[in-house]
């Protein structure tokens, strides 16, 4: 009897785990679909909320239509038409033939008071602006807030930055130059002596493995940034060993301290404005669909995604801009020659003021 | 009139031998001191930023040094003058437009040793220096900037010294003015910004100060 009851126990015992196991597996995939289900019921709100408030925001509003612009805004004196038509051709030339898509994307600018004791309605949709901006800085603002048209996020990481019409293209050129003779690091010298290899590293544009040493060639580099610009944040915890031998020129601390950066915060050789330089060198080379292209492909590399663009290969691409960037030097300090001669003149100036002088008299 | 020149010339040199002396030196030893080991070949793509850091910087003292030369000779031509009352200068068969003419060409013939030595130092500094690329030296702009600038300040200067009480008074007196106003207008809330009207008109576009505005670099991109 006592045999029975124990094979029974057994049987029973080794029977309940899979029992409560796939219980326990059933009732978690319930709490997640309930979840689930309260995430979607969440998003359905939210979009019925953002939906309200837009009609609220607009509510009373008027559509302004220029080209592919379309402005939602609320009356005012704010010169909105004449902005826009300065402002399309600007944002056409851009997104060529992809600035159709651009009344997907309307802009909704609420003009208010400039005063600001002015009590205002609190919303939460648009761009709120002073009602006595003139047409230049209106058309300002709307190549400043452009949205760029099926702008990926892989683009949008890539760029570092929105793709929107340059305002002073020349001046965006030169800041250019002065990283490539000033950057702090050998892979943008090269660049600018004409290693399109190296070009291609800084852009970021071939392989992407050993960005570290790519990025900053030489031990003294990679000691200077991570001393420098990351000094504090290893400074405390495990990495503060390490830091002391970077301190001491150790290159593989230096490394392996810039190789255990979070992904993406490795800082650039070259700020934003070089890779949007690419970009719009690309779009220039392509033609009117050349925006089209870009986005057409999102998985794509990036150096593909360019490349099919310009409708160039890539080294040739990266040639252009290479170019673009070394005409684009800015003007020597010097002192134009109006300067000197007014100089002069002031000089002449005060010397007769001298001459006139009555201390002769005294 | 040429005897005359050399007279006033070598009473000149006297009165302001030491301060051509030492601004002479100074003017040689900034651009060396500028580009003083910043610009080695073996010290790679760091040294490019350092290099404008320590040029600009430097850069400050040759605005400086231009305002203090055209001042202390300015000074240095008018002080024995107005210490004797002028009875010297009485005493010469000259008009008082000659005599002026004549100090203030001396006081140009007296700068010219340091705008020399800004040149030389510039050009030797450049020479002995590395440049890495895509970066410029500039030796002749910045020392005939340095020279505008001397002959401004020290116009300035010379003309201020050569007046009466009455008319350094007058300026005095326009100035304090201005401030005033600037003063009474911000108490009342209106909006009126003089000292940025003022800043324009003398260091903007052909203002009697303009030469001395901007950045004073020995080597840019």
């Amino acid at each position: 009897m006592s045999n029975t009851l124990a094979v029974v126990l057994s049987i029973s015992v080794l029977a309940s785990p899979p029992h409560s196991q796939d219980s326990l597996m059933a009732r978690l995939r319930r709490q997640s679909d309930s979840l689930l289900g309260t995430w979607r019921d969440a998003q359905r709100l939210a979009d019925v909320a953002d939906s309200l408030e837009r009609v609220r925001a607009t509510a009373g509003s008027d559509t302004i239509a220029v080209g592919g612009l379309r402005i939602i805004v609320n009356p005012s004196p704010l010169p909105w038409r004449q902005a826009a038509e300065r402002a399309w051709p600007v944002i056409d030339s851009l997104y060529g033939s992809a600035a159709a898509d651009l009344p997907r994307y309307p802009y909704v600018f609420r003009a208010v008071d400039p005063d600001s004791g002015v009590r205002r309605a609190v919303l939460h949709v648009g761009v709120e602006l002073p009602w006595d901006l003139d047409v230049r800085a209106v058309t300002t603002v709307l190549l400043t807030t452009v949205t760029a048209p099926d702008f990926d996020p892989a683009l949008a990481d890539w760029l570092g930055t929105a793709l929107r019409p340059s305002l002073r293209p020349e001046i965006e050129r030169a800041a250019v130059f002065v990283q490539f003779v000033t950057a702090p690091s050998q892979a943008v010298r090269g660049c600018f002596l004409g290693v399109i290899a190296r070009c291609k590293d800084v852009l970021q544009l071939g392989d992407s493995t050993g960005v570290v040493a790519r990025w900053y060639v030489t031990p003294s580099e990679r000691e200077a940034l991570v001393t420098g610009a990351f000094g504090d944040y290893f400074a405390s915890g495990t990495t503060a060993l390490s830091l002391q031998r970077c301190r001491q020129h150790r290159d593989d601390a230096c490394t392996a301290l810039l190789q255990s950066l979070p992904p993406g915060s490795l800082p650039r050789p070259l700020a934003h404005a070089a890779r949007l330089l690419l970009v719009r060198e690309a779009l220039r080379a392509g033609g009117r669909d050349a925006y089209r292209r870009l986005v057409a492909n999102p998985r794509a590399p990036i150096a593909d995604r360019l490349s099919s663009a310009a409708g160039i290969d890539i080294d040739a691409l990266v040639v252009r801009w290479r170019n673009a960037v070394l005409a684009a030097r800015p003007a020597p300090l010097t002192l134009p020659w109006w300067a000197g001669l007014a100089a002069i003149g002031w000089t002449a100036i005060f010397g007769f003021c001298a001459l006139r002088s009555s201390r002769w008299r005294l | 009139m040429r005897p005359m020149f050399r007279a006033i010339l070598h009473s000149q040199w006297k009165w302001s031998r030491l301060i051509a002396v030492v601004g002479t030196v100074a003017a040689f030893a900034i651009p060396l001191l500028s580009l003083q080991g910043a610009a080695r070949a073996d010290r790679g793509a760091l040294q490019a930023q350092e290099l404008l850091r320590a040029v600009q910087s430097w850069g400050t003292l040759y605005p400086l040094l231009a305002t203090a030369l055209g001042l202390l000779m300015a000074i240095a031509a008018w002080a024995p003058d107005h210490r004797g009352r002028h009875i010297h200068a009485l005493t010469l068969p000259l008009a008082r437009w000659r005599y002026v003419l004549l100090r203030f060409g001396a006081g140009f013939v007296l700068l010219a040793p340091p705008i020399a030595a800004v040149l030389i130092g510039s050009s030797l500094a450049v020479l002995t220096a590395t440049l890495p690329p895509g970066l410029q030296a500039y030796p002749i702009a910045l020392a005939m900037r340095f020279a505008l600038a001397v002959f401004v300040a020290y116009a300035v200067f010379f003309a201020v010294s050569a007046g009466t009480a009455r008319t350094a008074g007058i300026v005095l007196g326009v100035i304090a003015a201005l401030i005033l106003v600037q003063v009474v207008a911000s108490i009342a809330s209106i909006d009126l910004n003089l000292v940025n009207a003022a800043q324009t008109v003398l260091l903007l576009g052909p203002g009697p100060l303009a030469v001395f505005s901007g950045r004073w670099m020995l080597v840019d991109v």
